[in-house]
């Protein structure tokens, strides 16, 4: 409802483009100061087709750009830690008509993802070609269906044996989506999709513990950095009531990362043949088997509840 | 009231504009340097000014290889970059690695990085604003 009102106010504001006048590069930036200089009229028609135009800005700033590793990111650790694929511990793509209203949509294609980028990794092709049907609904339900269009589907079938090319196509995907959903005004959405993903990618690294090697469970305690990226991402966004309930509830997640301790150390860099530099020293993490296993039950009850 | 919401309006609308730009200016210009590599999902660009910063923090997980790309518009001179550890310390610095606007690294433990970039100040009395996009990728 709330995308549908967005859409519907895009007509005014393009209807405003005949008494454009006012410009400010700095619109999105954090941190500008007023500027008081003098003020040169620009239009968007004076900007070259890259965005690069005069300047009615004099006041510099520091514009501050929040991140975090990617579900691709999470699956990846997971296999190279030697854990086994669990198609249990997936949310049903059959689900996806379940959720009908945008943010349960956002949220429950952050969970695809990381579903889609699990199988992918595991190459469970088929599985991820299922995935990416129900990511391609719940997009056009979000009004951004372009980021799987039938060209990318086409892609898809044509490179169904082939790991890397779909990686690509994974990450393509949600790097587009992110990209529509910041650019279409929809940010708490991207920041449903991003704390979700993780929270999925969370859930399918901590289940069957009893079996996971000890290189996961460290990799799992790790993740306790990941998660103040994710906390740090999602709050620079507008904090709409679905945002703030799913980061509240993430709040547990945190509580229960409390009882992993980490030890900074020093980095250094040093510089290898090929030109590539390997950044050492830095922190490590001390967790017991209590603490993963009582990480794994916070992500558990977050997880179910955004799946429902 | 009637000005300021026809201000509001305008500047949104601007402000629209100029994300369309830089997202045109990324896919022309940027993701092709992170060819071989995962990208990062979050998309990051603004306009910048000279002497503007921008500032990421970002987890680097240990066992992967990764590239950092800063791309920005040739109207803002050379954009320099550097990465710090969460205490501060600088790791590097690409004024001091042939000013590339790409590094590739690894990181041997699991840890926080902050990337600050710097828009070089001019003397030039007129003030080009350009698009700078971060770009992150990974591979295992």
């Amino acid at each position: 409802m709330r995308f549908k009102q967005r859409i519907q106010a895009l007509p005014i504001l393009f209807g405003m483009v005949g008494f454009l006048f006012a410009g400010c590069g700095g619109g999105e930036a954090e941190d500008a100061s007023q500027d008081q200089g003098e003020q040169k009229e620009l239009t968007v028609d004076e900007m070259d087709p890259d965005g690069m135009a005069e300047s009615s800005r004099q006041n510099t700033l520091t514009k501050i750009f929040h991140a975090a590793p990617s579900p691709m990111e999470t699956a990846s650790l997971i296999q190279r830690s030697g854990a086994s694929f669990h198609a249990d511990a997936l949310n049903g793509s059959d689900r996806a008509s379940n959720y009908t209203t945008s943010d349960a949509q956002a949220i429950n294609l952050g969970i695809y993802g990381a579903d889609l980028s699990y199988a992918t990794i595991f190459e469970e092709n088929s599985t991820s070609l299922e995935y990416l049907q129900a990511i391609k609904s719940l997009s056009a339900e979000l009004g951004v269906s372009d980021v799987l269009s039938d060209d990318v589907m086409a892609e898809v079938e044509a490179n169904r044996n082939n790991r890397d090319a779909l990686i690509d196509i994974v990450s393509d995907t949600f790097y587009a989506l992110n990209e529509q959903l910041k650019f279409n005004g929809q940010e708490d959405l991207a920041g449903l999709v991003v704390a979700s993903g993780w929270i999925e990618g969370m859930y399918l690294a901590t289940r069957h513990l009893d079996e996971a090697p000890e290189e996961l469970k460290n990799r799992i305690a790790e993740q306790k950095l990941v998660l103040n990226d994710v906390m740090r991402l999602c709050s620079s966004y507008e904090q709409t009531p679905a945002l703030t309930n799913l980061l509240t509830s993430m709040e547990s997640i945190t509580t229960a990362y409390d009882a992993i301790t980490m030890t900074e150390g020093d980095g250094v860099t040093t510089r290898e043949e090929s030109g590539s530099f390997v950044i050492g020293g830095g922190p490590t993490f001390t967790a017991n088997d209590d603490a993963i296993a009582a990480i794994a039950t916070a992500v558990e009850a977050v997880r179910n509840g955004c799946v429902q | 009231m009637k000005h300021s919401i026809i201000l509001i309006l305008a500047f949104g609308l601007f402000a629209t504009a100029a994300d369309a730009q830089c997202r045109s200016f990324t896919k022309k210009n940027c993701l092709s340097s992170l060819d071989g590599y995962i990208q990062n999902d979050n998309y990051n660009s603004a306009i910048l000014i000279p002497g503007d910063e921008a500032e990421l923090m970002l987890t680097f997980l240990a066992g992967q290889d990764y590239r950092l790309v800063i791309c920005s518009h040739p109207v803002l001179g050379e954009v320099g970059y550097e990465i710090n550890d969460s205490r501060g310390k600088r790791l590097f610095d690409s004024s001091k690695n042939d000013g590339s606007n790409y590094v590739d690294f690894k990181v041997e433990t699991t840890q926080q990085l902050q990337i600050h970039v710097q828009v070089p100040e001019t003397k030039s009395a007129i003030l080009h604003e350009g698009c700078v996009t971060v770009l992150v990728g990974s591979k295992s």
